[in-house]
């Protein structure tokens, strides 16, 4: 994975004139050599698939033919880095969620109109038009010191993503929040995952999309592997991987850019079926 | 993909039993006629997609039916990603992002002008503070730019139609009326884009599209193939106009009258 040194960090607030514009090393990384797009093997994604079907049928013979659909996730799959109920919706919200969520409306925010006014007060407001009830409530509930704490912490991740997320050409389709789902066994195994942007035009047997992970905490490598498993299920999903990942860290402006090859798809299938014949195991 | 559900969406039709197609769509109309009158005492009644699965639907049909209607990112994102498409196909937007923002600027201008284009939709996005509005944004701009995506435009003969749900009044009662929804119409098939988890109720849920088509079509004519996609996973299903897709539509539209929650009799 190349590396890009962290920029000097700017001072919470509006950003200043100098600003706009930024993360054009981001872009640069980003776009590589538009001629040199891989081409996959038509038939990867397909051995890719039977060989985790195999792993989820005996996950569901242990659990049952009748058991609910057993709904996995990175974190359940990968472990969880410190992030704790990644949906959210519990009672259980712990602070890197909190802040994990506000930062990642922000991250859309920026990527769709380019600019963050208030950076607590715009996270809120974008969460309270979408399904974010649960961090309003626990924010609301914050003493006004903690409450504080937490403006100042996500103002700080908010200078990092005005320096280093560069603005995308509508051209470039970037979306953000791509949910991708695998069905296996029926659908009573359910492998999924957000992606946080991708740009790129889907190209028939052409691997031309690039996928960017936004990393609020947690340790590098689990968010790196992250970035696998959902290269792994874009290619279920499409037959085609991404052809390149990035992934930035809001909290330091580190980011690294990296290709999508074949090892890294058999790598992490290799894992969750592995991982699945655990599951089978225990259930048996 | 866009090959993969493009060719769904060209590819020719079966050949369909003339008679036995009439004798089912017969067998349909009547059993709805039955239904308008039985229900005709107890107010109206429409029954769509989103109802057939709430019945329908197991687990995914109880979350469904159990959530009460509210505009949220989540909500809005079909409206405003179709809008945003169906100006992608006619050449007005040369993105979804440009679609999408052009119709978040319409709606704020019919809302000024009190125009009566402005819809209900149209008047929550209005009271919204801009960070809820990028938001709503965002959210549509990756519904349309996965629709956008996933189909060759150009080999459709004819512009598809993008977005236009059809109804069906019943003749027998004011008070009954069914909807087809689909996403991207062509002249011989149907587009409907899903969301959730794959169902048992889909199949019944598509067929309620064809029985819409097939209800306002003149003369019994057959009407075009409906395909399921998921652009979660990929995933597609096909439901082809057979005389067994009438009766598992008309029964689905029964069993949700009744407000049963019974597995569909029609192996369809």
């Amino acid at each position: 994975m190349v590396l890009v040194a962290p920029r000097i960090r700017h001072p919470a607030g509006p950003p200043g004139p100098a600003d706009r514009g930024a993360g054009s090393d981001v872009l640069a990384l980003l776009r590589g050599d538009t001629s040199a797009r891989p081409r996959f093997d038509p038939g990867l994604a397909g051995g890719l698939r039977a060989w985790l079907e195999d792993a989820a049928y005996e996950v569901v013979a242990a659990r049952g033919e009748h058991a609910p659909a057993l709904f996995l996730g990175p974190r359940q799959l990968l472990g969880s880095p410190s992030e704790r109920n990644e949906q959210g919706g519990g009672e259980h919200l712990s602070g890197e969620v909190v802040l994990s969520r506000l930062v990642h409306a922000l991250f859309r925010q920026l990527v769709h109109t380019g600019e963050i006014d208030d950076p607590l007060g715009d996270a809120l407001e974008a969460l309270r038009a979408g399904d974010g009830e649960a961090v309003l409530r626990h924010v609301e509930s914050l003493p006004s010191s903690s409450r504080s704490a937490l403006a100042e912490a996500v103002a700080s991740h908010a200078a990092t993503l005005r320096s280093q997320v560069p603005r995308f050409a509508p051209g470039w389709m970037p979306r953000t929040d791509d949910r991708v789902a695998t069905p296996l066994a029926g659908g009573r195994v359910v492998l999924h995952g957000v992606f946080d942007l991708i740009v790129g035009l889907p190209q028939p047997g052409t691997a031309s999309l690039c996928a960017l992970g936004l990393a609020t905490g947690g340790p590098w490598a689990w968010h790196r592997r992250s970035l696998h498993y959902l290269a792994l299920l874009e290619t279920l999903r499409s037959s085609t991987p991404p052809f390149r990942l990035a992934l930035l860290e809001s909290t330091t402006g580190r980011c690294g850019v990296e290709d999508v090859r074949e090892e890294h798809l058999r790598a992490i299938a290799s894992h969750i079926a592995a991982w699945l014949t655990r599951q089978a195991a225990a259930n048996e | 993909m866009s090959d993969r559900l493009t060719g769904e969406l060209v590819a020719p039709l079966p050949a369909v039993d003339a008679a036995s197609w009439l004798a089912a769509l017969a067998d349909a109309k009547s059993m709805l006629a039955n239904l308008a009158v039985r229900r005709g005492a107890t107010g109206p009644f429409r029954v769509t997609d989103h109802d057939v699965r709430a019945t329908l639907g197991g687990e995914a049909g109880d979350r469904a039916g159990r959530e009460p209607f509210a505009w949220s990112t989540r909500t809005a994102r079909r409206s405003l990603g179709l809008a945003a498409v169906r100006m992608l196909v006619a050449g007005r937007a040369r993105s979804p992002v440009e679609g999408v923002q052009a119709r978040l600027a319409e709606s704020s201008l019919w809302v000024r002008e009190g125009s009566s284009s402005a819809s209900q939709l149209d008047r929550w996005l209005a009271g919204l503070p801009s960070a809820a509005l990028a938001a709503v944004g965002a959210e549509a701009v990756t519904w349309a730019t996965r629709l956008w995506c996933a189909l060759d435009w150009s080999a459709f003969a004819a512009p598809p139609v993008v977005g236009r749900d059809r109804w069906w009044d019943s003749p027998h009662s004011a008070l009954l009326a069914l909807r087809g929804r689909a996403d991207v119409r062509t002249a011989r098939s149907h587009l409907v884009v899903l969301s959730g988890p794959r169902r048992t109720s889909v199949r019944a849920e598509l067929a309620l599209v064809i029985l819409v088509e097939s209800l306002r079509a003149r003369g019994g004519a057959v009407p075009g193939r409906v395909v399921g996609w998921w652009p979660d996973s990929g995933q597609v299903v096909r439901v082809d106009p057979e005389p067994a897709v009438l009766t598992l539509g008309a029964e689905a539209v029964a069993l949700v009258l009744a407000g049963a929650r019974a597995p569909v009799r029609s192996a369809a």
